[in-house]
């Protein structure tokens, strides 16, 4: 009976234990979600808000303007042709970090106590504003007294200064040198995390099986790394896709148009051209075009993941 | 960075109150600027103020700070900003509502469009309340309106009337036999023969500033579009860009541009300064402040070497024209909770006495902006070639649109202009692309 009166206590206390469990839960968790909304959402409210309206930076939201902004964004030669040449940029970029990253981070375990010290060293590009980062390699890559035109002059590989950032090819290949050098340690570092973490047992294994060192990395490294590459190529590519800084400081998206991205597009419209509408707009055509470039990678990469995980 | 403490204020300070003292006993306190600031000395002690101003100025805001905290015992507190982002600051201090400016310093090309975003403070009444003190009258005409003027209303009130020379080293141009080009045919032979001589020794024909910002490669068409008889805009407010003059000048941009400093699409202000000042370019356009700059044995290699002359011309016309390339005012921030003391400010800013101690000041990157300092002998006494270039010129410069659109305008045209210069697009077509959006924009 007691048991019996005890199943039909819990039974009718356990809604209102689960309630205040809930309510428990959600109170722990509202600070977070009011975070996320007010960092998120409401961003993403006032960009569509302003895509939809003539806006200055002055006065937003002056007048409804439909989709005008959009229409106009569209029909611009110049956006549609920095969407393509930030994917341009953003897809060698990511893939040719990866490749020197990985690299680098195979390097960094091969020599184990010194792989401590080039990890340290591989931080110092991390932790430079990529103002600088900008600043230093334009001054590497000068007209005018620049240190590979120096170089180059005193080999006597050139009689007159080379124009790099003047010259479309040299131009592009400047900004994703740049990059490269401020993010492949990056990439380094995570995949040296990854590799630490593999098992040394199957690679005893392997190496009294025979295997050679490329075997041993073919067969057993790589693909226990896929995941962890995948992860980082993606995490890169949405990075590379956001160009600007270097931009800014080494080509300020010359020569012509050749290096502008479409974030720098976007914040020209918004803070030379003052067009704050029209940039919100091609803010919310960018999004899309960098989700459609990005999804087939992230299913590629859960594939991937789930084949060698 | 050079700080106000390098340079020499031509009023020293019991030297400069003396002055202020004098004025305001000889003028009742209100005949001269510093007659009235020194009166003003206990209304603002204590107070501050804060001043935004574009870096190539900033030692021009560290005199005027420190001048008027002993003038009137307020403090101001500058702060610099790179020119081509001014705008953008002075808007979103106000827009985002955190209006920590009281005065700003503006591109007078943006007056409208600041005007116009509610940025800035109407001022037309007090410029009527005060102008036995401010003088308007004194102003080069063909700058106030520009640089003030927007929508019928006042906005500020001048302080650098900016405009273009073409300096030239003369010891290259002696070793070649060439004497300084009248016509924009003869610039492009001087380069020519400059450069070919001796590129190999590091040395140009011409430095050509022609960095994508509108400041930098809009200057250096302007003087070719002035030079050619040119303008922007026609009486009524449309694009003059579709005029033979506009395809002219862009041409000879592009004609010249190949024995120019490589190259001139990264060639901007402060590449093309450090070049001419070293002694490694024969020619460069360039705000007349160069004039001090290159007398200054501190910072240049061609200490009397050099010469300025007016902007070439080109084409049919025969008559030199400036055009009035950057140039700047002061204006007060429609968030400031210090109006009157920011206009008392401005006032001081921008007066006859303080130009002209401003323009005999090394580094202040000031250029004249009135009638009366153009002609003041201590002026031709301490820049003699550049005043003598500037006097009778700079009177009816071509100005650049100032209306709320003009930053649309101009960096549309700088597009397309550093799209000739990247050999993307010919002259024709860049040109008839940025009339094209002109329209476009004007309709709008």
């Amino acid at each position: 009976m007691a048991l019996a009166e005890s199943i039909g206590t819990a039974r009718t206390e356990a809604p209102a234990r689960r309630r205040r469990w809930r309510l428990g839960t959600a109170s722990l968790a509202s600070p977070l979600v009011v975070a996320l909304l007010l960092t998120t959402l409401y961003p993403l409210v006032a960009l569509v808000a302003l895509s939809l309206s003539r806006s200055t930076l002055g006065k937003p939201l002056r007048d409804w303007a439909g989709v005008a902004n959009f229409i106009r964004v569209l029909a611009d030669p110049a956006f549609l042709a920095s969407l393509w040449r930030s994917a341009a940029f953003a897809l060698p970029m990511a893939a040719i970090e990866l490749v020197l990253g990985l690299a680098l981070a195979l390097l960094f375990h091969r020599l184990v106590k010194a792989g401590r010290v080039f990890t340290s060293l591989a931080l110092l590009p991390l932790m430079t504003p990529p103002v600088m980062v900008g600043v230093a390699w334009k001054l590497i890559f000068a007209a005018d007294g620049g240190l590979l035109n120096g170089w180059l002059r005193a080999a006597g590989l050139v009689d007159a200064p080379m124009s790099f950032l003047g010259s479309s090819a040299w131009a592009a290949a400047a900004v994703i040198l740049a990059d490269a050098w401020q993010w492949t340690p990056f990439v380094a570092l995570l995949c040296f995390a990854a590799i630490k973490g593999l098992s040394e047992e199957v690679m005893e294994a392997a190496r009294l099986d025979g295997a050679t060192a490329w075997q041993r990395f073919r067969h057993i490294t790589l693909p226990l790394l896929v995941p962890t590459l995948a992860a980082v190529f993606l995490l890169r590519l949405v990075m590379a896709f956001k160009l600007f800084d270097l931009v800014y400081v080494l080509t300020f998206g010359g020569p012509g148009f050749d290096t502008t991205t479409s974030g720098f597009l976007i914040w020209r419209l918004a803070f030379e051209q003052f067009d704050v509408g029209r940039a919100a707009a091609a803010t919310l055509v960018f999004t899309g075009f960098v989700s459609l470039v990005v999804w087939p990678a992230s299913r590629a990469a859960k594939r991937l993941e789930a084949r060698y995980a | 960075m050079t700080s106000s403490s390098d340079h020499n204020f031509p009023f020293g300070r019991r030297r400069f109150l003396a002055g202020a003292s004098a004025g305001a006993l000889g003028l009742g306190l209100s005949g001269t600027p510093f007659g009235r600031a020194f009166a003003q000395a206990r209304r603002f002690d204590g107070q501050s103020l804060n001043l935004m101003i574009i870096q190539p100025h900033v030692v021009t805001g560290r005199i005027l700070a420190e001048q008027w905290e002993k003038l009137t015992g307020a403090k101001v507190n500058v702060t610099a900003v790179p020119y081509d982002q001014v705008q953008s600051k002075a808007t979103l201090d106000v827009q985002s509502g955190t209006n920590n400016f009281d005065v700003i310093d503006y591109w007078y090309t943006t007056v409208g469009a600041l005007a116009n975003d509610g940025v800035v403070t109407d001022v037309t009444a007090w410029i009527e309340r005060d102008k036995a003190e401010i003088q308007p009258d004194d102003y080069l005409r063909s700058l106030y309106d520009p640089y003030t003027l927007a929508d019928g209303k006042r906005w500020g009130l001048p302080y650098d009337g900016d405009s273009h020379l073409l300096f030239y080293n003369k010891e290259i141009f002696d070793r070649h036999g060439l004497k300084p080009p009248a016509t924009w045919d003869e610039y492009r032979e001087r380069a020519k023969a400059i450069t070919e001589a001796e590129k190999a020794s590091g040395i140009y024909g011409a430095a050509i500033l022609g960095g994508k910002a509108p400041i930098i490669i809009g200057s250096t068409y302007a003087n070719r579009l002035a030079g050619f008889g040119g303008r922007f805009l026609k009486e009524d407010g449309s694009s003059a860009l579709d005029e033979a003059a506009a395809v002219e000048a862009a041409k000879a941009l592009k004609d010249a541009a190949p024995f120019a400093l490589p190259t001139p699409l990264e060639t901007r202000f402060e590449e093309g300064l450090p070049a001419f000042l070293s002694g490694k370019v024969a020619m460069i356009e360039f705000w007349s402040d160069l004039g001090v700059y290159a007398q200054d044995p501190k910072g240049s290699k061609i200490v009397d070497k050099w010469d300025a002359v007016r902007i070439p011309v080109g084409g049919k016309n025969t008559t030199p024209r400036l055009a009035l390339n950057a140039g700047f005012g002061f204006a007060i921030s429609s968030g400031s909770q210090k109006q009157e003391h920011a206009w008392e400010f401005i006032k001081f800013a921008t007066g006859a006495k303080t130009g002209l101690a401003l323009l005999l000041t090394t580094g202040s990157g000031i250029d004249p902006d009135r009638a009366s300092t153009l002609a003041a002998p201590e002026y031709k006494a301490f820049a003699p070639k550049v005043q003598a270039a500037l006097a009778g010129a700079l009177e009816n410069g071509l100005p650049w649109p100032n209306g709320p659109q003009s930053p649309q305008l101009m960096q549309a045209l700088a597009d397309e202009l550093a799209l000739v210069l990247a050999d993307q697009k010919s002259p024709e077509d860049a040109i008839a692309a940025a009339h094209q959006q002109w329209t476009t924009i004007i309709a709008s």
